[in-house]
Parts: C-alpha cells; structure tokens; sequence
C-alpha cells in the first residue's frame, strides 16, 4: 500500500510541476474568476448590496457561480492533456488506475483552493461581502469544494476520450453537480447571514453524503473509464 | 410461452391506448373546478412516471453492460435512455399547458419541474457523450459509466429538492385524499399561528358543540396579501371535514383534517389543497381511464423499448462493432 | 462488484513471490478487429526466456496492435496471452509493472525535465530510486548532461532516448519495441543493440519493425499480415 500512495502523489507532484510550468488551468480558472467578479461588483457592489435584505443570497448564489464556472474551465485540463499530449498509455502502463484518480483528484483539489481562496477575497473586497460566520463558510467552502473536485475528476477522466471536450464538460458535470450546488448555495447562505450552525447542519450533511456517493462511484468506475 | 403472448400482448396495448385516446375526450366528464384541461392528467402522470422509469431501466442496463459486456445491454440502456427523453419531453409539455392555464405559468421550478429539467438535462449528456465518441466498446463503456454516476447524484434530489422551494403546485393527494397532504396542526392554546406553503394561517377561536367543530382560521395569500378569514368544519361524530373553505381568488381550499385533543385543548389540523387536486381522480370514470392510460402507456413502453433495443443490436451487429 | 485482492494485485506488484526466474510467454488463438476488418486471426506463438521476437510486415498489418495486446493497452476479441514467471500465471495487465516499452505514439512528458520524467515513472510505479539509479540510466542512454532539461527543447532522437530510459530504470522482465530506431542515427542503433543483448538476460524482447537490419537482431520472426 505503501508504494500505492506514493505513485498517487507522485501523480499529483508531477501535475503540480506541469501546471506550473504551463499554467494552462490555473490562468483559464483564476481570470475567470476574477472576470465574473468584477462584472458583478460593478453593478452590485460594493454598496449597492448591502442595502438589500437578500444580500446573502445574492452573494452566495453569485460566489457558487463563479466558483463551478471557473472550476469547468480548468479541470479537466489534466486529464485531457494526458491524452493530447498522448502521455495516457505510458501512464496506463506505470501508474495502478486508482493512483492516477487519487493524484489528479489531488491536483484539481489544490486548484479548487487556490480558486475559493481567489473568489472569496475578491467578493469581500469588491462587494463588500461580511461573512457573519467564517468557520461555517470555510467549512461549506472546503465539503463544496471537496464534492465539486470528486464529481469534476471522473467526469474529467470521462470528457478526456471523447472529442468536443471542453464544450462537453459543462454539459456533463452540470446535472451531476445540480445537487451539490443548490445545496452549497444554500448552507453558503446561511454562513453568511449568520443563522447559526443548527440551520446549516442538514445542508452540510447532504454535501458530505453526495461527496462519500459520488467517490465511491468514482472509484468503482474510474478503471473501468481510465481503461477504455 | 413469451413468443406466443406477444402478439395478444401488442394488440391490447393498441386497444387500449385507443380506449384512452377516445374516452379522454368523449367520456370522461370535463371537470368540475378546472374544466376540459383536466382531462390533461390523463397522458401528463403516465408519462411522467415512465420517464422515470426509463431512468432507471437505462440504469440497470448500464450497470449490466459494465458487467458482461453484452451488446443487448448497452443497445437496452440506449433505447431506455432514447424514450426516456421522449416521455420526458411529452411530460414537460403537457404538464407546461396544464400550468398555463391553471396556475397562470408554463414554468415555475416547482419540485418535480426541477427534477424533470434535471433528467432531460442528464438524457441530453448521455447523448452529447455517445454521438462525441467512436461507435465502438470505449463509446459503449463510458456512456454506461456516465449513466451510473448520474444515477448516483440524482436520488439526492430527492433531499434537495423540497429545500429549493416551500411550495409545490403538483398535488401530492390527487389519487389518495389521505390526511397527508400539506398542512399543519394548530393548536388553540399554543402554536396558534403557522405556514402551509406561501400561506400564513391563524387560529383565532374554535367553537365546538357535541357534533360540530368550527375554528376561526385567518388565511394570508402570499400573491395579493389579503387577509381573509374563514370558518372551515369539522364532524365530530363521522371524523370528517364538513364546510371546506376556499381561500378567494386562489385555487387553494382550507379544510380541517383531523382533531385532537380535549375540548379545553385542541390541535386540529388544517390542510391547505389545491381546489383541481383533490377529486381530480375521484370521479369514477376519470379513474378508470387514467389508469388504463397508465397501463396502456407502461406497455408501450415496454413494447417499443425492446423494439428499438432490438435493432438499435442489430445495427451494431451489422457495422461490425461487435469488438 | 470490486475484488479487493485482485484489484491490491494489481496496485501493487509483488515483489516477494518465488519460483522459477524464467519467462515464458505465449499467445493462443489470437484475433483482432479494428471495425469490421480483421487485423488478424487466429495468430499462435510462444517466447521463452532470452529469446528476441521480431514482428514485420507491412503498414496496417497490426505490428503495433501485438505489441500493445502484450502489455495490456488494448485487448484481443478473441484468444489469450498468457505470462508463466515465477511459478504463476499473469496477464498482460497484471503483467505491466514488469514491462518496459517504446513507441512512437507514447509520449513522455514535454514540460518535464529528462531527470523528473526518469524519476517520475519510477515512483509512479512504486520503485523507490536513488538518485545514483536515475543518473546511471540517464548515462546509459546518453543523456546526463541534458538530464535538466525540459523535454520540449529535446531533438526527436533525444526524445527516443529518454523513453528508453524510462522504459529500462526499472529493469523490465519483458521489453516491447515499436520501431525501435526510427529516428536513431549509428550511434543510437549501437545503443539499442546493447540493450537488446543485455534484456536476454533479464528476459524477453518483442521488436515491431521493417528495417531490414533489425531483422537480424531477432531469434524468430512473425511476419504479420502475410495470413
């Protein structure tokens, strides 16, 4: 097992050297991020929602948009290089499957990080965004996170064989991730507005429940994908 | 045994979709509070329900190809997913007219319109993946592989659903009239004041003799806000609503579903229907009719299902993809 | 549905297991389609230890398809490949921790320098490598002084090298060769010849070629697409 985890980060290390060499997702998530960011706050902030009553549903609505937007444009990336770049077969031929999930899993974890970390700071500074409970937000932040990282990778791996790939994504990841965002959006909601953990609770559950199904679906199914 | 019940099988299913088609206009009465666009309910619920179906037939073939690898299975999970999307589009539409003009709007992200948006969006991809790939096993497997991870993510719609929105338009006591149906108990000495989808209720006084039970409810429409009070009641001795109220301008009914309690401490318990929901089966005919649209279209389903499944096999077969 | 021991199988090479060194592989039966063409039918062979199998014929024969139908990275329609090594039977996919191959069309890493690539694969695989390791290899197929170098500014026979770097610095029981000097000048078939007589004593080679003086490097020979 021991070899297994290694070969896992060395998946993710290896990817974590590309994209900092190319920074093909990382520019593709992170201007985005900033782009929607700024489209917002020039009509809506920083003043403007403070003034409204539903300010933290507009707020969270909007973070969780630029969040999963921005996160479909650079995602995949790893996943769809390896097979442009035809480096998938010695990969294949290396890597146990379940090594190559759990490295890029890792890689587009670390890149949902750095992409929350960038869209909360610009919605805090640009529209004036009080975040009544931080420990709450970083907590439906990170599950949210976790969720979107887990779904987006096998779908990743997915959109990889086929052609049309980046138009594809979005339409595939949309529906799985349905769930996870609505629920994200709400519990963000709540965060924000401060209505206390109890009210948060059921929603946080609901997200570590789609994260536990979806990775253990992902693992079940990523050989066989991973193979194809 | 199979083989020589097909063909009965097949011209019933004929016979009595024919039976649907005339008796839907001809013989079911129009109906009494929503008139001829009720009849609608005869094609909207049975494709409803085969739309999931489908989902989940197209599910369980998938699983099943990733297993054996069987050509049927993958052009079975193929056809599934094919009149999934049919019945799908069927269903939004009928139940789009029907919205129209009982509710005043095609659309609503009511619960089931948001998951029936959320499967045709799923049938759309499934698609969208197969036609990206080359026909071959790679198109088969990861089409399978993206069937089963959507039906891994969409049972918890079922949770989030009722989150994204309070109310729901769709009845949830159309076939069965049972005391479930939304509504909420009021209790005259303690939670006097409560919420039944958009509405605000209020106990204000309940009188009571040895037979007859009537509360003083206060009903806040969340359209208009107008406050309008009513006095539904209730029948102590046969357990049964008697003066059911309708809220005006809505299509909303208040009635008392049950009581509880001592007289000096009642909780009774209010439901809040839409007027075209209940009853909208209770007529007889209507019954009759709907159900055999039911089976009819279950049937048929299953009639063009293997159909299509079959030569969408055969197809394969003969393009040599069979690898 | 997940077998768990067959799946640690496969994750992790066991390196513990006893039994006879010696290799033998055979094919039985074999049959490939690509649609409805047929690459080949009914293809027989066997391979013992030390020997150099040689496959030639003409484009399209399925040179390449073998080839990849050996390691695992595609499967037969029909027909099976069995490895006997170590007193037990092995798949090709099973069979993958302990071949090394080179092809042109598997590529390694351009943004990767040639010492990240050698070194990435190896602990991809669950080798832990010295870094002593990683630059006698990198010494043996001429490479040292370019080993921090990203592989985008490589010549393309640079790039070849490098591959057999990879494919050697874990000592593979079984080599697999696509076109194994496609764009090697003398020096460079010198270095292929020497790795393919040192692979008889670890174990099988299995070249894909036309090049007539490779032809000679082969114990048997399987001219495809003559069936």
């Amino acid at each position: 097992m021991r070899h297994f985890f290694r070969a896992a980060l060395a998946v993710a290390r290896k990817d974590w050297q590309i994209e900092l060499r190319t920074r093909y997702a990382l520019n593709a998530m992170l201007l985005f991020a900033v782009v929607t960011a700024v489209l917002v706050s020039f009509r809506l902030g920083p003043l403007g929602l403070s003034r409204d009553r539903q300010a933290a549903t507009t707020l969270a609505v909007l973070l969780w948009v630029a969040i999963f937007f921005a996160a479909l444009n650079g995602l995949s990336r790893t996943f769809v290089r390896e097979e442009e770049m035809r480096t998938a077969a010695l990969l294949r031929l290396t890597t146990p499957p379940l090594a190559v999930y759990l490295g890029k899993l890792l890689i587009n974890l670390l890149l949902l990080v750095a992409l929350e970390l960038l869209v909360t700071l610009l919605f805090v500074a640009l529209m004036n965004a009080r975040i009544a409970q931080p420990g709450l937000f970083a907590l439906t932040l990170s599950l949210g996170g976790l969720g979107l990282a887990v779904a987006t990778t096998i779908i990743a791996a997915l959109v990889a064989k086929a052609d049309g790939k980046s138009a594809l994504f979005t339409v595939l990841a949309f529906p799985l991730l349905l769930p996870l965002l609505i629920v994200a959006v709400e519990t963000t909601e709540v965060a924000l507005a401060g209505s206390g953990w109890a009210q948060a609770a059921p929603g946080l559950r609901l997200l570590a429940a789609y994260t536990l199904a979806e990775l253990a679906a992902s693992l079940l199914l990523f050989e066989r994908t991973w193979e194809s | 045994m199979i083989r020589q019940l097909a063909t009965p099988a097949k011209i019933s299913t004929g016979l009595l979709l024919s039976f649907v088609a005339a008796a839907m206009f001809l013989w079911v009465p129009a109906h009494e509070g929503l008139g001829n666009v009720g009849r609608i309910v005869i094609v909207h619920v049975p494709t409803g329900w085969l739309t999931c179906v489908a989902f989940l037939v197209s599910a369980l073939y998938s699983l099943l190809y990733l297993r054996r690898g069987r050509l049927s299975d993958d052009a079975n999970a193929v056809a599934a997913t094919e009149l999934g999307l049919l019945f799908s589009l069927l269903s939004t539409v009928t139940g789009a007219i029907f919205a129209k003009v009982v509710w005043g709007t095609f659309w609503n992200w009511d619960p089931r319109e948001t998951a029936i948006a959320v499967l045709m969006l799923i049938y759309a991809a499934y698609f969208a993946l197969r036609t990206s790939l080359v026909p071959g096993v790679r198109q088969r497997r990861l089409s399978a592989i993206y069937a089963l991870l959507a039906s891994v993510s969409v049972p918890f719609l079922i949770f989030v659903i009722p989150r994204v929105t309070d109310s729901t338009l769709h009845p949830n006591c159309a076939i069965l009239n049972t005391p479930n149906c939304a509504g909420l108990a009021l209790t005259a000495d303690g939670r006097i004041q409560g919420q039944v989808d958009d509405f605000r209720l209020k106990l204000l006084d309940v009188q009571e003799s040895d037979t007859l039970l009537t509360a003083t409810i206060e009903v806040r429409d969340p359209a208009s806000g107008t406050l309008t009070t009513l006095q539904p009641s209730f029948d102590l001795v046969s357990g049964q609503p008697k003066a059911i109220e309708r809220v005006p301008d809505t299509l909303r009914e208040v009635q008392i579903k049950r009581v509880s309690g001592t007289a000096s401490a009642r909780t009774i318990e209010v439901a809040l229907a839409n007027v075209g929901n209940i009853g909208l089966l209770t007529d007889q005919r209507t019954l009759i009719t709907f159900l055999v649209s039911l089976l009819g279209f279950t049937a048929l389903f299953i009639w063009v299902w293997r159909l299509r499944a079959l030569l969408l096999g055969l197809q394969a077969h003969v393009q040599g993809w069979n690898a | 549905m997940l077998r768990l021991a067959d799946w640690l199988m496969i994750q992790c090479p066991v390196m513990n297991v006893t039994g006879s060194q010696t290799l033998r592989l055979t094919w039985h039966n074999l049959a490939k389609h690509y649609g409805a063409r047929p690459v080949w039918q009914h293809l027989e062979g066997e391979l013992s230890h030390g020997e150099v199998l040689v496959v030639s014929g003409p484009n399209g024969a399925g040179k390449s398809t073998l080839l990849r139908l050996l390691c695992g990275l595609e499967t037969a329609d029909a027909g099976s490949i069995i490895y006997e090594w170590r007193g037990q039977r092995w798949t090709p996919t099973q069979m993958r921790p302990f071949i090394g191959v080179v092809a042109p069309d598997i590529a390694v890493y351009r943004e990767l320098t040639a010492l990240e690539n050698v070194h990435f694969f190896a602990t991809a695989r669950g080798q832990s490598v010295s870094s002593e390791q990683l630059h006698t290899q990198l010494a043996q197929v001429g490479l040292l002084e370019r080993a921090h170098d990203q592989v985008a500014a490589f010549s393309s026979g640079m790039v070849l090298r490098l591959k057999y770097a990879v494919a050697l610095i874990q000592q593979p029981t079984v080599l697999l060769l696509d076109e194994p000097t496609a764009m090697f000048d003398a020096a460079g078939r010198t270095l292929v010849e020497h790795i393919i007589t040192a692979q008889r004593q670890r174990g099988i080679t299995v070249i894909a070629t036309n090049d007539a003086r490779e032809l000679a490097w082969g114990d048997l020979l399987l001219k495809a697409g003559s069936a």
